[in-house]
């Protein structure tokens, strides 16, 4: 019977539905793209540098391969070495990064930043200026440094082979790179740190929490959201802000949705009242218009999901290019593209909210024709 | 029988309160017809809706079949509605979302009663077989009253209330249609109260009761076997 009214009644049964399918694929959508502005500022500035998880001061018994675990994609081997970099008269006090750029350029993103130059390259004895080191020690790509370790050190020839600059000021004020190996420096010998990238969907915590046990016991692993609180903070405001605004879009679409329902159900009250007068019962009356409520809802809910999945997942692949409103944000310092993500939580909580907040608006129009007398129903149609 | 003891009814307005109804009584026997007549406004509707359950009378007594109307729930109304009672109204009422033979079958469905067998015995009585998937708004007025005829009597209740079922025909489609009606419900035992402002009808009705300014003026039995 509820079918049969919606189906009969199909002009605004349209009406109805599509104003539920906007507002379910609108939330899903919105919802989806919240979840990837905080997967894109997880991703750049984790895949930066630092990685998901650091391992700091790591003996050099330990090697690389022993932090190789399920769930790690790459771990990036790092020795930091403190001193003096020398340009004729000019001098900046460093921390010189011992890297392997080709592992670099596969998992962070540094490389990407350059601004003059090129990015270091193995076997050779060069130095990946920050901008502002560079420009302190006025020297250009192609120039020779001389770096010193320590004051009772033999100073190292370095040759600048480019500069770069990311926008976040921790790399860019103090910090240098240089390609290991390539010449004697103290990271042969010294203790090192790790970045270690996670593969999709794996849990930092838990992977910390692995590396607590056994040979890697005792050295200090920390998380990306140790390492960056302010980001850990970003994202959980972000995704309250999310929240509020689902409330809200829903409280303002639903509030629109119960006014329709409400005149779309007192609309046909002649009907109700006509079927009161052949014996429905006050609970049959309530049962028909919550039935015509809950059908339109699960029906609209459906389409909406549907609606809402297959927008996201067109621009789950190509994104949205966001960079002319992140540029001069650090988190964004890798890519501005963001690219929507569904999550159970995005795409259940549209539907549910619709139908939750659907069936109290239902209340008083059924209240109202249950309540009104069938001799006043049919006299004033 | 049916039977309606000293019923009176006011309507509250913004005009104050007008008493509809005083102080009116009789009694309709199992298979025999009553028609109520009287000018506009002169409480037939009221009557009728009050004999039904539909309104409530302030003061006085009915009692349908054994029943005592007034000293029903609100939930043994609609099912002593759904299955004593039919209803016929001026304009006929049909529910609008359901074609000819739903509206015919929802009575029935209601009472879980056996649908295709006694729908179309009913269209085919009231000439109507053709037009069993049509949607009210395309039948004439004519046809939507034999419709709505044929629901009124498709779960074969024992009491039939019509208001003023003749009012939008013509006169000679609106003595077919209480033709056929009185007929049917005396073969089936169903007494009817009808309200008309047709004399014509009247001859054909058991008994008449001429309602002016809420009370019963005359009253008088017709020979009609």
């Amino acid at each position: 019977m509820a079918s049969c009214f919606l189906i009969r009644s199909w002009r605004s049964t349209l009406v109805l539905t599509l104003m539920v399918v906007s507002a379910v694929s609108a939330l899903i959508f919105l919802s989806a793209l919240a979840v990837g502005v905080n997967d894109a500022m997880i991703n750049n500035a984790v895949s930066l540098f630092s990685g998901h998880i650091s391992g700091m001061n790591i003996p050099e018994d330990i090697t690389e391969k022993d932090l190789l675990q399920n769930g790690v994609a790459g771990v990036l081997k790092r020795v930091p070495v403190a001193g003096f970099l020398l340009n004729k008269e000019h001098m900046a006090m460093v921390t010189l990064i011992c890297i392997s750029p080709e592992k670099e350029k596969k998992f962070t993103a540094l490389w990407k930043k350059k601004r003059k130059g090129r990015y270091l390259e193995p076997g050779k004895n060069e130095v990946f200026l920050s901008q502002s080191i560079a420009d302190q020690l006025h020297c250009q790509p192609g120039d020779t440094l001389e770096f010193s370790p320590g004051k009772n050190t033999t100073a190292v020839t370095l040759t600048v082979c480019g500069t770069y600059t990311t926008g976040v000021d921790q790399f860019d004020r103090g910090l240098s790179f240089f390609t290991m190996g390539a010449t004697v420096l103290p990271e042969k010998t010294g203790p090192w740190n790790a970045a270690i990238f996670l593969e999709h969907g794996v849990d930092e915590k838990a992977m910390t929490h692995r590396y607590k046990n056994g040979k890697t016991a005792g050295i200090p692993f920390k998380t990306w959201t140790d390492l960056m609180p302010d980001l850990k903070q970003l994202i959980e405001l972000n995704y309250l802000s999310m929240g509020i605004v689902i409330l809200i879009v829903f409280m303002v679409v639903s509030s629109g949705i119960a006014c329709a329902f409400s005149i779309f159900i007192l609309r046909d009250i002649r009907e109700y009242g006509i079927m009161k007068v052949m014996g429905i019962t006050p609970l049959e009356t309530a049962l028909l218009i919550f039935s015509e409520v809950i059908l339109i809802n699960l029906a609209a809910s459906a389409m909406g999901v549907t609606v809402g999945v297959v927008g996201v997942s067109v621009f789950q692949n190509i994104g949205i290019d966001l960079s002319d409103y992140t540029s001069h944000n650090q988190y964004f310092v890798v890519s501005g593209i963001i690219f929507p993500r569904l999550t159970a939580f995005s795409i259940w909580l549209p539907p549910v909210s619709a139908l939750v907040f659907s069936i109290p608006s239902a209340i008083w129009p059924t209240v109202s024709v249950i309540r009104k007398n069938a001799a006043d129903i049919l006299r004033s149609i | 029988m049916i039977q309606a003891c000293s019923i009176s009814k006011s309507h509250q307005s913004g005009r104050g309160t007008k008493k509809v109804l005083h102080d009116i009584s009789f009694s309709v026997p199992r298979g025999s017809t009553l028609a109520i007549i009287g000018k506009s406004g002169s409480g037939k509707t009221t009557l009728l809706n009050c004999m039904g359950g539909l309104e409530r009378p302030d003061t006085g007594s009915i009692h349908c079949l054994g029943v005592d109307l007034l000293g029903l729930s609100k939930r043994e109304l609609s099912r002593f509605q759904r299955t004593k009672m039919g209803f016929i109204f001026q304009s006929g009422n049909l529910l609008s979302y359901l074609t000819v033979f739903e509206n015919i079958a929802f009575p029935l469905a209601l009472n879980r009663l056996e649908k295709e067998r006694r729908t179309t015995e009913l269209l085919e009585k009231t000439g109507l077989l053709e037009l069993k998937s049509a949607m009210p708004h395309e039948l004439s007025g004519g046809e939507t009253q034999r419709i709505a005829f044929a629901r009124a009597i498709a779960h074969a209740p024992q009491m039939l209330l019509a208001d003023e079922p003749t009012a939008n025909l013509d006169s000679q489609t609106g003595e077919m249609l209480v033709k056929s009606m009185f007929t049917m419900c005396r073969k089936e035992g169903c007494a009817i109260i009808l309200s008309t402002h047709d004399h014509n009808l009247v001859s054909l009705s058991d008994k008449t009761i001429t309602i002016l300014d809420g009370k019963i003026s005359h009253e008088k039995k017709h020979q009609n076997t």
